[in-house]
């Protein structure tokens, strides 16, 4: 498990990186909106803790991913001067990969299956550090930088919603708000379409859902499952999950662009879908803000 | 004329930092930063000079209310000021405003006045004759110009390096503010105004050195419909005395902006607010770390969508 002081550390090696960001009012309780960050996701801070602690710098860095952590490796390996090669499977959106090569990183566009056996021939080849989007410590760590500002900025908030895919992000977030103020509430957010985890805590064992049924949610960001490790802090922590439907989520995308100004990816918003269920004054989690123009454009027009 | 100092503004930053965000400096390119004043919980900057404006009404006065006339976000930032320093607001706005925008200043525990559009002033007039309260102009006045500056404040301690800054022009509260703060703690840092070509008043005025005034039919072409007022002599002293350049974008440019502000940083600007980026995309600017203000974000969700779609 990690623990509250390699957050703090965490914290103090990211600050020059990331942006600040702050709580913005919304309905009756508060948005963290993380797609503000550089490359548009929270993820950009794991990935720049992971990277500030890396040895044998020089062999660089190897990430896979279609989504958000190839362009938080990539930006994070660019700003520590590391070489990273990404493996993206054949059907990243053109934007996407076009985005993460503008990062400096070379990019291997693979089949969907071969993803992980590619990275790790890369590994062995380039002696290079695998860089996973959850299941590592500095990962972990870094994500729960996120829990240590809510707690400065609104130290008498009631409950903090998280979205939930492989569970870094609530692990830290959880780890961070649970050392501090155990009294305040941590509640995961998962789509109904992949509420694995929501199976999990209700078995209070880890419940596996198939990969091809957890990918029929929107939340294309949302279609993980978590490790041992990511599982171990969430079943211990989190108090409590909410599931949101498909049409809440994208409901919540539009009502995000109209009354907080603010772009949000379909994951981005399952938080803030969880928290208009459940009321109060918590803190919603907007987890990225890498949409489909022409889907955002779609939910507008209506 | 007095103009508004280094220490009103600082003062106001005091007043108004419980209520307002302190909106953080996002990248959108290697040497452009967005300072997204629609992140505020009106999705305007008019926030912070409705603020300051009312917290500075002496206690015996507070009870009588305010009254504002705004077709736009200076009526939800006064009825939203007055909403948490417990205040009652009158906003009188013309027959044309959306409902949208109606039913935003009225969930804000506003009454409004919905009137004739040549009737706004002398209705906004009756009312504080009538209540005796206190008129809220939406740049015309020191406390709003004060409270608009701390947004200067803010980029001045966040991005020290800045070299330039690009701001939106209309009534010129915004400008004046921000121009009288940087211009005091930073005299290099070039502060440079922007317009819509179709509302070029403020321009004209600059190279002519005097005061030009437009017609207000011909400065309610643009698309941007937050940039069609006209500096007051107050205003217009300070950008006078401050301002280094104003240049001047198509509507074209305005929308396009809109675009790479949501793609680029994720947040949602209105075309008003849209208009420095526009500029630092099309126009010859001085070289160096320039910040961008995007003062608001309340767009009809159709327009964007065709924008973006």
């Amino acid at each position: 498990m990690i623990t509250l002081s390699q957050i703090r550390s965490a914290a103090t090696v990211i600050a020059p990186h990331v942006v600040r960001t702050p709580l913005l009012p919304f309905g009756s309780g508060w948005l963290k909106p993380e797609n503000l960050q550089p490359i548009g996701a929270f993820k950009l801070r794991g990935a720049l803790n992971a990277l500030a602690r890396l040895e044998n710098r020089e062999k660089g860095v190897v990430a896979y991913s279609s989504g958000n952590h190839a362009q938080a490796v990539a930006f994070a390996a660019r700003l520590h001067g590391v070489p990273a090669a990404i493996v993206m499977p054949d059907n990243t959106p053109p934007v996407k990969i076009e985005a993460t090569k503008a990062l400096g990183a070379e990019v291997f566009i693979v089949g969907i299956t071969e993803r992980v056996e590619r990275a790790e021939a890369l590994v062995a080849e380039r002696g290079a550090t695998l860089i996973p989007p959850f299941d590592h410590p500095d990962v972990i760590a870094g994500q729960g930088t996120i829990g240590l500002e809510i707690l400065e900025d609104l130290p008498d908030v009631e409950a903090v919603v998280v979205p939930m895919s492989g569970g870094g992000l609530i692990s830290g977030v959880a780890t961070a708000i649970k050392s501090l103020r155990p009294d305040v509430r941590v509640i995961g957010a998962e789509p109904e379409l992949a509420a694995d985890i929501a199976d999990s805590l209700k078995a209070g064992a880890l419940v596996r859902w198939d990969p091809l049924k957890r990918a029929q949610t929107v939340a294309d960001a949302l279609r993980d499952e978590p490790s041992a490790l990511t599982w171990a802090h969430i079943g211990k922590l989190v108090d409590d999950v909410i599931t949101v439907s498909e049409d809440e989520i994208l409901g919540a995308v539009a009502d995000l662009a109209r009354r907080a100004r603010l772009i949000a990816e379909p994951s981005g918003a399952v938080a803030v879908a969880a928290q208009a269920k459940l009321g109060g004054a918590g803190v919603a989690v907007v987890s990225g803000g890498n949409v489909d123009p022409g889907l955002l454009a779609r939910l507008l027009a209506t | 004329m007095r103009l508004v100092t280094l220490e009103d503004i600082h003062a106001a930053a005091a007043a108004i930092a419980p209520h307002v965000v302190h909106t953080p400096l996002l990248s959108f390119d290697s040497s452009l930063w967005i300072k997204p004043e629609c992140l505020q919980p009106i999705g305007a900057f008019k926030q912070r000079g409705a603020v300051n404006a009312l917290s500075r009404i002496p206690s015996e006065d507070r009870a009588r209310g305010v009254v504002a006339y705004s077709s736009g976000n200076h009526a939800q930032a006064v009825a939203y000021a007055a909403k948490i320093l417990g205040m009652p607001a009158a906003i009188v706005v013309p027959n044309n405003t959306p409902q949208l925008k109606i039913d935003a200043t009225r969930a804000h525990g506003a009454e409004v006045f919905v009137v004739g559009i040549t009737e706004r002033e002398s209705r906004a007039a009756e009312l504080v004759e009538e209540r005796g309260a206190t008129l809220i102009p939406p740049f015309d006045h020191p406390d709003v110009i004060a409270g608009q500056g701390t947004i200067g404040l803010e980029i001045c301690a966040d991005l020290p390096e800045v070299a330039t800054i690009l701001v939106p022009v209309s009534g010129g509260g915004l400008i004046s503010g921000v121009a009288t703060a940087v211009k005091s703690l930073r005299p290099n840092v070039r502060v440079i105004g922007v317009e819509p070509e179709l509302a070029a008043d403020t321009a004209a005025s600059f190279a002519a050195g005097s005061l030009v005034r437009w017609d207000a039919h011909d400065r309610a072409r643009t698309n941007a419909d937050g940039l069609r007022a006209e500096p007051s002599e107050l205003t217009w002293a300070h950008i006078h005395e401050y301002v280094d350049d104003v240049v001047t974008v198509t509507e074209d440019e305005i929308r396009d902006a809109v675009k790479q502000i949501s793609r680029r940083t994720r947040v949602v600007s209105e075309t008003s607010g849209a208009v420095p980026v526009a500029a630092y995309l099309n126009r010859e600017l001085p070289a160096g770390p320039t910040v961008a203000v995007v003062s608001g974000g309340n767009i009809e969700p159709a327009l964007l969508a065709s924008i973006l779609g």
